[in-house]
């Protein structure tokens, strides 16, 4: 969402965002600190982050501060778990003789703004066996679900959504 | 009977094949060109990558003549979809899912960077100017498949293909004057394995990557207008 209010101060610290984001992943690609790659690493992400700079913001990526981050490692490690939880229980489906399933689509609400937000949390439940995201209108989430168990929104929110809605609120508000 | 002279037939070809494969010195090289290249690849050139340095540099002309074949494939894309009678009827496009349309503008210039990589690296690491333009011109793919009501400065995108072209021509030219031949490696040639060696070839890589990416994202340009 573009912010109304957006100061150059705000603009400033997009820039920084995103040109210093950038740097990593070229850290990360060229695995040397030699100070030949350093530059070409710092001219590439600079004409990247002038050309884009205003697409990245209306993305919605938070500021950073050690309170995100540490809430960003303890998502992914939450995510794994659910992803982990998620494979045994749909093994356990295929394999039990009846089948236990009852396939069907949901729709849950979420409280998330930004349109990363929402698109980190349409992949996690996605990433999820079981569960899959169809599409996203508004804030409303479609979801197929291999095992309906309710089809009220807010129950089916809380089933869902809510067990990585609340680490995304922390990171993205 | 006619097991027997099948059976005949199909061994005389066995063996005039194996016969005509066991002359071939299979791991050995044969030709004296390549055994000079890998040999002398890195000290003529400065590029560790010996497949750049006989891409840009032995066989540079031979490059020349390929990027052209790309400029006229691109030409022609266009010069097609110009001329075929446009349709009557509207064809109506749904916009791209909040997922795949966020998705793409998160990772538009990640992939940028990785196409500028692969092309800046051409002369250390696998990859180059070709594989480098492929890589943007596939994030201009993604990005026009996510949001689709965004479009490339085609005037800007012809420009930066027109002096890619033009730079590695001038840089080949510029080879003709100060040295005696088209595409000579004026350039200091550094130490290898450095970012900035290989004289010229990191220029025309970058050159390469500008023009192969612009002319690419320019044909599917082309495309999706044709099919709107």
């Amino acid at each position: 969402m573009a912010d109304p209010e957006s100061t150059s101060d705000n603009k400033l610290r997009s820039i920084l965002y995103m040109f210093l984001f950038l740097y990593l992943i070229w850290l990360c690609l060229s695995a040397s600190l030699h100070y030949q790659e350093l530059l070409a690493g710092i001219f590439f992400c600079l004409l990247l982050t002038i050309f884009l700079h205003r697409q990245y913001y209306s993305l919605g990526l938070p500021p950073l501060t050690i309170k995100r981050f540490v809430f960003f490692i303890i998502y992914l490690v939450v995510l794994f778990n659910e992803i982990v939880r998620a494979n045994i229980d749909v093994a356990y489906r295929v394999i039990h003789p009846k089948m236990p399933i009852k396939p069907g689509i949901i729709v849950i609400s979420t409280k998330l703004k930004q349109d990363i937000a929402k698109m980190i949390l349409a992949n996690s439940i996605t990433l999820t066996p079981g569960t899959f995201t169809l599409d996203i209108i508004e804030d409303k989430f479609l979801v197929h679900w291999i095992n309906v168990q309710t089809e009220d929104i807010e129950e089916a929110t809380r089933i869902i959504g809510e067990k990585f809605e609340k680490y995304l609120r922390v990171i993205f508000e | 009977m006619r097991k027997i002279i099948s059976i005949v037939l199909l061994s005389i070809i066995a063996i005039g094949i194996i016969l005509s494969i066991a002359e071939i010195p299979f791991g050995k090289p044969k030709m004296k060109v390549g055994k000079y290249y890998i040999d002398k690849g890195v000290k003529d050139t400065g590029a560790t990558n010996i497949i750049t340095s006989v891409v840009v540099n032995y066989r540079g002309f031979d490059t020349l003549g390929e990027v052209t074949v790309l400029f006229i494939a691109a030409v022609g894309v266009g010069a097609v979809l110009v001329t075929a009678e446009k349709k009557q009827k509207e064809r109506v496009t749904e916009k791209a899912s909040l997922v795949l349309s966020t998705g793409c503008r998160f990772l538009f210039p990640l992939i940028l960077l990785l196409g500028a990589y692969i092309f800046v690296n051409g002369h250390l690491t696998p990859g180059g100017g070709f594989q480098g333009g492929a890589v943007i011109a596939s994030a201009f793919l993604l990005f026009y498949m996510g949001c689709r009501w965004k479009r490339i400065n085609k005037i800007k995108a012809q420009a930066l293909e027109s002096l890619g072209g033009l730079v590695f021509i001038i840089t080949g030219l510029l080879g003709l004057i100060i040295g005696n031949y088209f595409m000579m490696n004026f350039l200091p040639k550094g130490i290898p394995n450095q970012l900035f060696s290989a004289g010229i070839i990191p220029v025309i890589y970058i050159a390469l990557g500008c023009k192969v990416g612009s002319e690419l994202a320019g044909v599917i340009d082309n495309m999706i207008e044709e099919s709107e």
